[in-house]
């Protein structure tokens, strides 16, 4: 009976993956494009010195990347050297991994528009939120 | 509020379309820059052959979870009657995960064909964030306070976000 179920079960997931193959590849064909043609120069550039909007910058910069988190912390390691505030730097670094702009078409396929909008509306302001909320505790714990 | 079903999960943004068009992106691209968008192909298919055995992986666990836990059971353990012990799971569990987030997502998607709560995913996907492995280099370029501080409000943000999905969704898919 069980051996059953798996069957069923294995190829219920099996049809679903291969119903979105085709944009799962296209997500990681968009993926591919972004790693090469986007530079983190061209990322820094974004940046206008002003930490309010820079944190606003941040956080859409960093949802719009794609890539390891070590490259984020990389990126924002070099930004705050450059002046940049820690406040932007953090949203960067968390909307790299808590936003996916290139994989919304992938989990609106999976989750459906309701869920996808929430749930990216949501990271993104919680990266603002907790940016601030980690920055200011940073400066009562110095 | 309305379940998206594995039945009506139909994107409206297929791969249908969307493949033609990435397709014609890399071609117009490839006009004005052929080595560079080579390179794009080749990432984006070691990025693809790197990720298939983990999702035929995945579809394998899903079979045997599903075989194993009956749906009832699952949606015990991750359901509407969950309570703390379905908080903890979504927010280990999404600390321990590692990995794209493509794969996940489609785990998670089966999960929530099994009852699975969508605030329990939202908070799965938010403590994604914390990346174990990658801890000692945040510290060594930020340091340990703010790497601490950034992880804990991550995990309270987490939860903060699948309160706000729960209540939204009284409970049901949203």
């Amino acid at each position: 009976m069980e051996h059953q179920a798996f069957i069923q079960a294995f190829f219920k997931s099996l049809k679903g993956f291969l119903f979105n193959l085709p944009l799962l590849v296209s997500v990681i064909l968009l993926t591919g494009l972004f790693e090469v043609f986007i530079t983190p120069q061209m990322l820094s550039s974004l940046f206008s010195g002003n930490a309010f909007l820079d944190t606003l910058t941040g956080t859409i910069v960093g949802g719009a990347s794609v890539g390891q988190p070590f490259v984020s912390y990389l990126i924002g390691g070099e930004l705050l050297d450059d002046g940049l505030s820690f406040y932007a730097v953090t949203a960067f670094i968390l909307s790299w991994v808590t936003l996916g702009i290139v994989q919304l078409p992938y989990e609106y396929s999976l989750f459906g528009a309701r869920f996808t909008l929430t749930r990216n509306l949501l990271a993104f302001i919680f990266a603002l939120l907790i940016a601030i909320a980690t920055v200011q505790s940073l400066v009562w714990f110095k | 509020m309305k379940k998206t079903s594995r039945k009506n999960r139909k994107p409206k943004i297929g791969g249908q379309i969307l493949f033609p068009v990435v397709s014609l992106i890399y071609l117009l691209l490839y006009n004005s820059a052929p080595e560079k968008t080579l390179e794009a192909l080749n990432k984006s298919l070691s990025i693809l052959t790197h990720l298939l055995p983990v999702f035929i992986t995945v579809i394998v666990i899903m079979g045997l979870i599903t075989a194993l836990l009956q749906v009832k059971k699952m949606g015990g353990l991750l359901g509407k009657q969950s309570g703390i012990k379905g908080w903890s799971i979504a927010i280990i569990g999404g600390i321990l995960s590692h990995g794209s987030a493509l794969i996940w997502y489609q785990m998670l998607a089966d999960l929530r064909d099994h009852k699975v709560r969508d605030s329990l995913i939202v908070t799965f996907l938010y403590t994604r964030a914390i990346k174990l492995p990658w801890l000692p280099l945040m510290i060594s370029y930020f340091g340990f306070t703010f790497t601490l501080l950034l992880t804990v409000y991550i995990i309270i943000g987490a939860i903060i976000q699948g309160i706000i999905v729960d209540k939204m969704s009284s409970g049901k898919h949203l």
